[in-house]
């Protein structure tokens, strides 16, 4: 079946160093990230594939990343380094998320992965149709895979009972899945009734090259609090509303600077209207991710306000730039930043008021570590090179599982997933197989020609004398 | 003449590459796919008569016999004239330019001239081409007013649809004339 189809593959690509290679300690291996989200659209997912390829082709794995087109941006591209990225021209669908019918992503899929001879496929994100589609597919051609969760869902209402679901019947068969903080591991435990053992914890990173601190750039007569979120409900934006007033009266000279748009703007914005407050609230709309560190240095302290997040990269980024940061404690918050470095409070008014009124007090007396000194204690907690490590051992572990065979699926799907919806995937998994085979009869792997690698142990890329020389066009 | 490999399109069917030297800044390439084949006209003729002869025991009306007939003739002649093509070539000339030309089935030719100035370079590229994602081998033009600019790109041998090792081959014998004009 799929894992007959596989050695076939690595035996006709003249590769002897495949066979040989599980008994050597450092294996190679040929890696796909697939996501909906990637570049030129802007986001966390976004930067953490992109860091995540360029750390893992650094370390010497080919990485190849498929996504859907964006407008104009359709085929092949190749980004820094050679890290090549398919822009497959799948229908989006809602919010850049392509529309999933199982089926039709699975000719291009299988291309990318047979040309590419990919060993390992990793899809990012529970939003994406596209990942979970990928998955599926990887599957049925007997391929390893790995998942990565983003976020954190809720188990109440009816939109997440679906999607909870959805995510059990993908993630059951998923060789391992890897969460950015204990509390999202927990969460997707749950949701996704998983076998906590194959479920590993690997953080997200900063660039602290990119959040230096400037404390030149503060206004010393002042104190500034920043915030710097997308002003959504999930980000606590209605507490942000009732903290404003009630600090800026005990302290005249607390400033507050806003960066973010949302559609809670317009909370923010009757406040600053009802208690007059035009010269210390600055709102700065939407900021590029560029411009952030700008916005970050002009503050003393950092606030975020969530009410739930899997893993807050804003304030590792506010600490970096050596700001005092105060947070709710909710989701996985707790555990990213040392407790010196953070104030936690619960997600109310009255407590992140108090929270705020001692690390102001503490600021004014001047009883605060030095920018440099935070900048220099975070600058070593998250970095890409040890989250490409830690996702390199996650690679070399499934690698040597092995993948679950067609029948043992079948059963696995149905045992898993309640004997309605299992049933029902179990038929799609089969389907989805004969489509597959029907495809192997129309276009057979040996017809397909076999990538030129850019990178990886075989890598072409920066060598002068590559025999074959390759332009990207949109075409 | 050299063929000491066999090429196959990228479906699978076997084609030919031939490969002439007139001197060594003219050399010809010319891909030729099997001809039409029998087989396949004969279902094709089959499947509309078939078809016909199943409205017409409906309807009974022996026009559409008539038209059937002239359906699969029409449709002979249109195919073997405008789709299908027979060979395709590529003749580079060192000082001059590249010619392609390709030649349907019923003998017609479409020949098409790119002067030297114009080329920018001959470069193997990747595209998603349907449900598949290949190689060709495409021609990158520049316009002499912005020699560092691509301005449009011309594939080669768009109806054979050679595999990469046919398109290596003949990469790197054109790339050894451009270069030696340069």
């Amino acid at each position: 079946m799929g894992q007959r189809r596989r050695a076939g593959t690595v035996n006709t690509s003249s590769s002897q160093r495949f066979s040989g290679a599980p008994a050597q300690a450092a294996r190679k291996h040929n890696i796909c990230m697939v996501s909906d989200f990637f570049y030129p659209n802007m986001g966390g997912v976004e930067s953490h594939i992109y860091h995540l390829s360029q750390c893992l082709i650094e370390k010497g794995h080919k990485v190849v990343i498929a996504t859907h087109a964006y407008g104009r941006r359709k085929g092949i591209r190749y980004l820094t380094n050679g890290l090549k990225v398919y822009y497959l021209p799948l229908q989006v669908m809602y919010n850049q998320s392509t529309a999933t019918t199982c089926f039709h992503s699975l000719p291009l899929l299988r291309c990318v992965f047979v040309r590419e001879r990919i060993t390992v496929v990793h899809a990012h994100s529970s939003f994406s149709a596209m990942a979970h589609d990928a998955l599926f597919h990887a599957k049925t051609m007997g391929l390893n895979t790995v998942f990565t969760d983003h976020s954190l869902f809720g188990f109440a209402d009816i939109s997440s009972v679906l999607t909870n679901k959805l995510l059990t019947v993908s993630l059951c068969d998923t060789n391992h899945i890897v969460c950015v903080s204990y509390t999202s591991k927990e969460n997707t435990v749950l949701r996704a009734t998983l076998n906590p053992e194959i479920v590993s914890v690997i953080p997200n990173a900063v660039d602290p090259t990119d959040f230096t601190p400037d404390p030149s750039q503060r206004q010393d007569d002042r104190i500034t609090i920043v915030v710097i979120s997308r002003l959504v409900y999930r980000k606590g934006i209605d507490l942000l509303g009732g903290i404003i007033p009630e600090l800026c009266l005990k302290h005249p000279d607390l400033h507050f600077l806003i960066g973010g748009e949302g559609p809670k703007r317009i909370v923010l914005e009757e406040v600053r209207e009802k208690y007059q407050l035009h010269d210390r609230v600055r709102l700065l709309g939407a900021l590029e991710h560029k411009d952030v560190r700008g916005v970050l240095v002009q503050g003393h302290i950092f606030l975020n306000t969530s009410l739930t997040e899997a893993f807050c990269m804003a304030i590792v980024e506010g600490a970096s730039c050596g700001l005092q940061v105060v947070s709710t404690r909710v989701g996985g918050i707790p555990e990213v930043l040392p407790e010196d470095l953070i104030t936690l409070c619960d997600p109310t008014v009255g407590s992140l008021c108090a929270g705020l009124e001692t690390v102001i007090a503490r600021q004014r007396s001047g009883f605060v570590p030095s920018p440099a000194s935070i900048h220099a204690h975070v600058r070593n907690l998250y970095t890409w090179r040890n989250v490409a490590e830690r996702t390199e051992k996650v690679y070399d572990q499934v690698a040597g599982e092995g993948v679950l065979p067609f029948n043992r699926r079948l059963q696995r799907l149905r045992a898993h997933c309640g004997p309605v919806a299992g049933s029902i995937f179990a038929f799609v998994a089969v389907l989805d197989f004969l489509f597959l085979l029907f495809l192997q009869w129309l276009v057979p792997d040996r017809v397909m020609d076999i990538a030129v690698d850019a990178t990886g142990p075989h890598g072409l890329w920066r060598q002068e004398t590559s025999h074959v020389e390759m332009k990207t066009e949109n075409v | 003449m050299m063929e000491d490999e066999t090429f196959t399109d990228i479906s699978g069917k076997a084609i030919s590459l031939g490969c002439q030297s007139h001197s060594s800044l003219c050399r010809e390439f010319t891909v030729s796919s099997p001809k039409v084949s029998v087989a396949k006209v004969m279902v094709y003729t089959c499947c509309v008569w078939l078809l016909a002869y199943s409205v017409f025991f409906f309807t009974e009306n022996t026009a559409v016999l008539s038209s059937a007939i002239l359906v699969t003739l029409l449709g002979m002649v249109l195919h073997i004239h405008f789709v299908k093509v027979d060979q395709e070539s590529l003749l580079v000339i060192g000082s001059l330019g590249i010619q392609l030309s390709s030649s349907y089935a019923s003998g017609r030719e479409t020949t098409t001239f790119i002067e030297m100035s114009k080329i920018k370079d001959i470069v193997i590229n990747e595209a998603i081409y349907m449900h598949q994602i290949i190689y060709y081998l495409c021609v990158l033009l520049k316009d002499p007013s912005e020699p560092n600019e691509v301005s449009s790109v011309v594939p080669l041998f768009q109806s054979s649809k050679p595999r990469l090792n046919c398109l290596v081959k003949v990469y790197k014998s054109c790339q050894e004339i451009l270069s030696k004009c340069r």
